[in-house]
């Protein structure tokens, strides 16, 4: 019986369009890919049905973690430069540039004014530890220092929206508390940062 | 000249002896480029966040002193107050509060589904809107309404006007309750057709009725 020749095919593929697709969606990622700054809290939002999508520039961000310690976020170096200004006069501080300089390029704010400075001028893994540690802005009464943060940010981007980035674990006096200071600079409009649900409730 | 042509085909019969360069196969090896092009997908791929957080609009009242005449009254029987409690509690009672004649408080939950879910009693209450919204949405979709301009005009009226027969829900959360909770409930109203909610502070009375609650 006469053998059947199978013909002896080489191992080696021709691999161009794998590649080119490789290519393809390395580089639909890098340009889809937004890198952000580390935050100095991490937030648990919760989940809510709605859909509306964060804007992506002119927000003005306070963040309350779980544990009730407001954060001040806005983007932007023009804009941070400024509302810095407008805080070393609330505050009686005076900034070097070195310090102007550090908080434009910082994220998340959480230091009350006596502790800023220091902040400022310490290194990354110091902000760290000091991040930790901080018990927030003050929101209370005695010593409302975050509402001179929010009217300096109304003031100094007047058109910017305003979203609360709550934990879900956060306690309702803090928020509430927050609410009212918003209230109080005359922003009655705001958002609440939420995470898009699973269709777990979704019916009819 | 004679010596010209000479060389020429001389070189042209000595091809094969003359040392040339070898010809490179025009196949690279591509493997080590598709490794790094994989390896460089696979990190952006797990990177990226595709999902972008969302956001509730809610909008306060102006914070200014309103007299109390002012203050637009609202149907006893339409008002509903939500008080949120620690360990995710509802309890929930139709129309005001008084002092001298408390009255009849319900516990719920926030399940889906279930014999104390929030969102199934909301759906009752509010059965009025959302007939009429579904039957709106159903005739649209069946085309008995056409697609005019001034027809949707008339039943969003409609609509608007059956949300003013509707429920009007006072959210009050204590001071046990969570950030988590105030959303959920914020997100019920969205998903219940509420169209009319506030958010209010506890009166005294009613921290009492919590606590009877427990």
């Amino acid at each position: 019986m006469p053998k059947i020749k199978v013909p002896k095919k080489s191992p080696s593929l021709d691999m161009t369009p794998m590649v080119d697709l490789a290519f393809l969606l390395v580089t639909f990622f890098m340009l889809t890919t937004k890198f952000r700054p580390t935050e100095p809290v991490t937030v648990d939002q919760p989940s809510s049905v709605s859909e509306v999508p964060l804007p992506d520039k002119g927000v003005i961000l306070l963040t309350v973690d779980a544990k009730g310690r407001v954060f001040f976020n806005i983007e932007g170096q023009q804009l941070r430069a400024d509302i810095l200004d407008r805080l070393a006069t609330r505050f009686n501080l005076t900034f070097t540039d070195q310090e102007k300089k550090q908080f434009t390029l910082l994220t998340s704010i959480g230091m009350p004014s006596n502790k800023l400075k220091e902040y400022l001028n310490a290194e990354s893994p110091e902000q760290k530890i000091m991040n930790e540690e901080t018990k927030g802005i003050p929101i209370d009464s005695a010593n409302n220092e975050l509402t001179f943060w929010v009217n300096a940010a109304r003031n100094a981007a007047p058109t910017n929206s305003i979203a609360i980035n709550g934990d879900g674990d956060a306690d309702i006096p803090t928020i509430k508390r927050v609410i009212e200071i918003l209230q109080n600079n005359k922003a009655n409009r705001f958002a609440l940062i939420t995470n898009l649900e699973s269709s777990e409730t979704a019916e009819e | 000249m004679a010596e010209v042509q000479q060389q020429d085909s001389g070189s042209g019969k000595g091809k094969h002896s003359k040392v040339r360069a070898k010809k490179a196969s025009t196949h690279i090896d591509m493997t080590p480029m598709v490794d790094l092009a994989f390896l460089l997908l696979t990190f952006f791929i797990l990177t990226t966040t595709l999902s972008k957080p969302r956001t509730m609009d809610i909008t306060m009242p102006v914070k200014d002193d309103i007299k109390e005449e002012d203050r637009s009254k609202v149907p006893a029987s339409q008002t509903l107050s939500i008080l949120l409690t620690e360990n995710d509690k509802i309890i929930w009672y139709m129309g005001v509060d008084n002092p001298e004649t408390p009255p009849e408080t319900n516990v719920a939950d926030f399940s889906a589904s279930g014999p104390n879910s929030v969102h199934k009693m909301l759906l009752e209450k509010n059965k009025i809107v959302l007939d009429l919204v579904k039957m709106v949405e159903d005739s649209v979709r069946a085309g008995l309404i056409p697609n005019k301009p001034e027809e949707i005009k008339q039943h969003k009226a409609a609509v608007k006007a059956a949300e003013k027969k509707g429920l009007i829900v006072l959210i009050k959360p204590d001071e046990k309750a969570k950030y988590r909770n105030l959303v959920d409930i914020l997100d019920e109203m969205l998903v219940t057709n509420v169209a009319r909610y506030a958010i209010v502070d506890l009166s005294e009375s009613e921290k009492e009725l919590i606590l009877n609650a427990k």
